[in-house]
């Protein structure tokens, strides 16, 4: 049983797509990446995962339960750390970390202790007078002191200054090896590319991409640099090769075909410098924009 | 000056609202006046009922029978109306910004914090005149069955006049409870508070003699309908206090919000 | 119903129920202190009254004033307090979800692992708990005033139960209304205007009612419905009208629960 199952999910705000026939299965374990442009339908999905907003056609399960009906026991072992957080302007962050651990079973004291201590989150301040960042935090340390068996991240980092995310990060790791799997949406690629395993690239309302991301960077196309004495762009003139740019002496483009046929070519020259890498997301996401 | 056309277009919307219910409050008043007008034995019986009754409902000093005595009870109403609209319009003008969270785009334009004040005041300013217009208006096209003559007019003027008057009031007071109060949610319903109790003050100090005095704190007193038609014109003293309270109103307000931090 | 919503819900209002029991209690004294002077008065009328033909008097309504007695001018100025009720009740009833999705909280609360109709049914709860207690105080506040200013005379207690138990209902129409027309507006940004609206309409229609002959505009509004003249000159409730309240309070909670179970909940940003 996937731990999220999505099929042919549509939903429409009146008129204007919010997403069309999306599809996709979440196993147990990984952690996610779902990436998209503004607009593309990242918070409809979420948002109807998560029932807050009903689909116009097609299905949604979480533990193997249907979103639209299920929706309280599903959210008994589910996380959710929204992008934008607002809560109760007059209570203290205890007192909101307290009434919302009251909806769940068990005695979390000890989780909020560890987990606040870790965010360095302080207890007895207002919501109202605390930073976009410290409420991030709170936001970190509702969403996992029930530990919940999913988290939905929600560009979780934003407004957090570079320590804390770090901590962060490390904090989802160790999560996810105990087992929880990881549902998580972010703009930052270089995020995504480190922590999750596989991705869906979603645009426009429809997933245009769901893989791994090593086969992602492996199917794609080779970043290469050559730098030699006199070399010209026009040596490149081979098929497979794109995007060629020449900068301070070496010609830089991406190549996608047979690695062999091209090293061949490359050893042809007397090499001042070579360098082949792997695209990051961030040049395959964009790849997917031109 | 582009605060204040925006604001206007913002606002066209409640202004609409209002003056629809006020033109629908009209059109139900002049028709219930049909079974009142001009008979003598409806004289008798409101003659004959204790004046501490026709004080609470606000009838003392007029003829139902006759337009302008009817005109003159309806004055309540309008001076309601026109009191809770001002209030809401001038709170909500200034409060809008910090509940809507637009604060940081409205005030961080190279424009002082006055100028939006005075720009945002003059919207709702527009929106009390143009009410008042429309309620003199329109009683002016309501009444054309009943042949109303000129004395009728003046005392419209007049009412209309006061009506005005007290949305000035009520406008000022909604402006700096918008600008003073910290808690955005507050200044609506504060507004709220402050016209119901000063409405009930007036009626109580109608009613007894031992609480005459509180007739000096509400507005409701300063224009009421029957003092309006007994003397021909507004009185001159509560004019006076009317403006006062206006200045000191929009004084607090433009200093208390250039002053305090604004809430995001 | 779960617990912790309901306290959370009710601990908010608290300062409210403050606010509007002491308004309420307050109107009733200062009105309830000018008895003697109405009871003079009022003798004076009811001799004069008493040359009329009956007709006439029934037209104008005016066949019914016996402020001298003490239901008689609890029933005139009764109108008042019903109408801080129904602003109250309105309040409550406009801001009761709507609140949730002006200051953003919604995301946090229906993310829970509670029942969107389960949180509905503990935030009703709790604003009915807020109501009922300021109930509560107005009648005490009434029978304490009763016992300092009514000069000892006699009045039926059942019926004077009569009319202050209806509050119950009256506020109760004014609450479902509002929750179920806030939840038809795409956005309530301020509950104030729409609560106002709703209580002075209501008392408008019942005011100006009877104008436009069979179209009885009265038959919806809750300040007819409960109307304190009737209730004390007949000693009861005005059975169908009463009917029809409570029908519509039903059918506006009713179409409130489905509203609020089929909301989308859109995001903030």
């Amino acid at each position: 049983m996937s731990i999220i199952e999505v099929s042919h999910l549509t939903k429409f705000y009146g008129k204007s797509r919010g997403i069309v026939d999306v599809s996709f299965n979440v196993e147990e374990g990984e952690i996610f990446g779902f990436i998209g442009p503004n607009g593309a339908g990242k918070s409809t999905t979420i948002r109807l995962l998560l029932s807050l907003i009903h689909p116009t056609s097609g299905m949604g399960k979480v533990f193997g339960l249907d979103v639209t009906k299920h929706g309280p026991e599903i959210r008994r072992s589910i996380g959710y750390l929204p992008s934008e957080v607002f809560y109760y302007e007059g209570m203290k962050v205890i007192d909101l970390l307290k009434y919302s651990a009251s909806f769940y079973e068990g005695n979390f004291t000890e989780r909020i202790k560890y987990l606040s201590e870790l965010m360095e989150l302080e207890m007895n301040r207002r919501i109202s007078d605390l930073s976009y960042g410290n409420k991030k935090k709170v936001g970190i340390v509702q969403g996992l002191l029930h530990s919940p068996k999913l988290l939905f991240l929600d560009e979780p980092t934003s407004g957090l200054d570079p320590l804390m995310q770090r901590k962060f990060f490390d904090l989802i790791r160790e999560e996810n090896k105990r087992g929880v799997t990881v549902f998580f949406s972010s703009h930052i690629l270089g995020e995504v590319q480190r922590l999750c395993n596989r991705v869906g690239i979603i645009r426009e309302g429809s997933m245009v991409e769901i893989s791994d991301i090593r086969s992602l960077q492996q199917n794609n196309y080779k970043k290469i640099s050559v730098t030699a004495n006199g070399l010209t762009p026009e040596f490149f003139d081979t098929p497979g090769v794109t995007n060629v740019q020449t900068e301070n002496g070496s010609v830089n483009f991406f190549f996608k075909g047979d690695i062999n046929a091209m090293v061949q070519k490359v050893s042809n020259l007397k090499l001042e410098d070579v360098n082949i890498e792997e695209p990051t997301l961030e040049e395959i996401f964009m790849h997917y924009y031109e | 000056m582009n605060i204040f056309l925006r604001e206007l277009k913002a606002n066209l919307k409640s202004l609409l609202i209002w003056s629809f219910i006020i033109v629908l409050l009209i059109l139900i008043a002049v028709s219930k006046f049909s079974a009142f007008a001009g008979d003598p034995e409806m004289l008798k019986i409101l003659d004959s009922m204790p004046p501490a009754v026709m004080d609470a409902m606000n009838m003392n000093a007029f003829n139902l029978t006759t337009l302008t005595g009817f005109y003159g009870i309806m004055f309540l109403y309008f001076g309601l109306m026109g009191a809770f609209a001002a209030a809401m319009w001038g709170s909500d003008i200034i409060s809008k910004e910090e509940r809507d969270k637009t604060v940081e785009f409205s005030l961080v334009l190279p424009v002082s914090r006055s100028r939006v004040v005075t720009a945002k005041a003059l919207a709702a300013l527009v929106n009390c005149v143009v009410f008042v217009l429309i309620t003199w208006g329109f009683s002016v096209v309501a009444v054309q069955s009943y042949n109303p003559d000129q004395a009728f007019y003046d005392f419209l003027a007049l009412e209309m006049q006061a009506m005005f008057m007290m949305e000035l009031i009520f406008l000022a007071i909604g402006l700096m409870l918008g600008c003073a109060l910290k808690k955005y949610k507050s200044s609506g319903s504060t507004a709220t508070g402050i016209i119901l109790a000063t409405y009930f003050m007036s009626v109580i100090a109608g009613m007894n003699d031992k609480y005459e005095f509180l007739k000096h704190f509400t507005p409701f007193y300063y224009y009421d309908a029957g003092e309006i038609f007994r003397s021909g014109q507004l009185n001159t003293t509560y004019l006076a206090i009317s403006f006062a309270i206006v200045v000191v109103a929009l004084i607090t307000a433009y200093t208390v919000y250039n002053k305090r931090d604004l809430y995001i | 119903m779960n617990k912790m919503i309901f306290q959370h819900e009710f601990l908010i209002r608290i300062k409210s129920v403050i606010t509007w029991s002491l308004s309420v209690s307050a109107l009733l004294f200062v009105f309830f202190s000018f008895f003697s002077v109405f009871a003079v008065q009022a003798e004076m009328m009811q001799q004069m009254l008493e040359k009329f033909p009956k007709e006439l008097l029934i037209a104008f309504g005016m066949n019914e004033m016996n402020y001298d007695t003490v239901l008689g001018y609890i029933s005139f100025y009764f109108l008042f307090i019903q109408l801080l009720l129904a602003i109250q009740a309105g309040n409550y009833g406009f801001g009761l979800v709507s609140i949730e999705e002006t200051e953003m909280t919604a995301d946090f609360l229906l993310t829970r692992p509670v029942s969107r109709a389960k949180i509905l049914t503990s935030k009703l709860m709790a604003a009915l708990a807020s109501m009922l207690l300021t109930d509560v105080v107005m009648w005490i506040s009434m029978f304490t005033a009763i016992s300092i200013f009514s000069e000892g005379k006699e009045y039926d207690l059942s019926t004077l139960l009569l009319l202050l138990f209806s509050v119950i209902l009256f506020q109760l129409f004014f609450f479902s209304v509002g929750l179920m027309v806030s939840l038809l507006v795409k956005r309530v940004r301020s509950v104030t205007p729409y609560s106002l609206g709703l209580a002075f309409g209501a008392y408008v229609l019942s005011a100006f009612s009877g104008v436009f002959g069979d179209v009885k505009l009265e038959y919806i509004t809750p300040f007819k419905h409960f109307e304190p003249t009737y209730i004390v000159n007949n000693g009861a409730l005005n059975t169908p009208l009463v009917l029809i309240n409570v029908a519509i309070t039903v059918i506006a909670l009713v179409a409130g629960y489905w509203l609020y179970l089929h909301r989308d909940i859109h995001a903030v940003s």
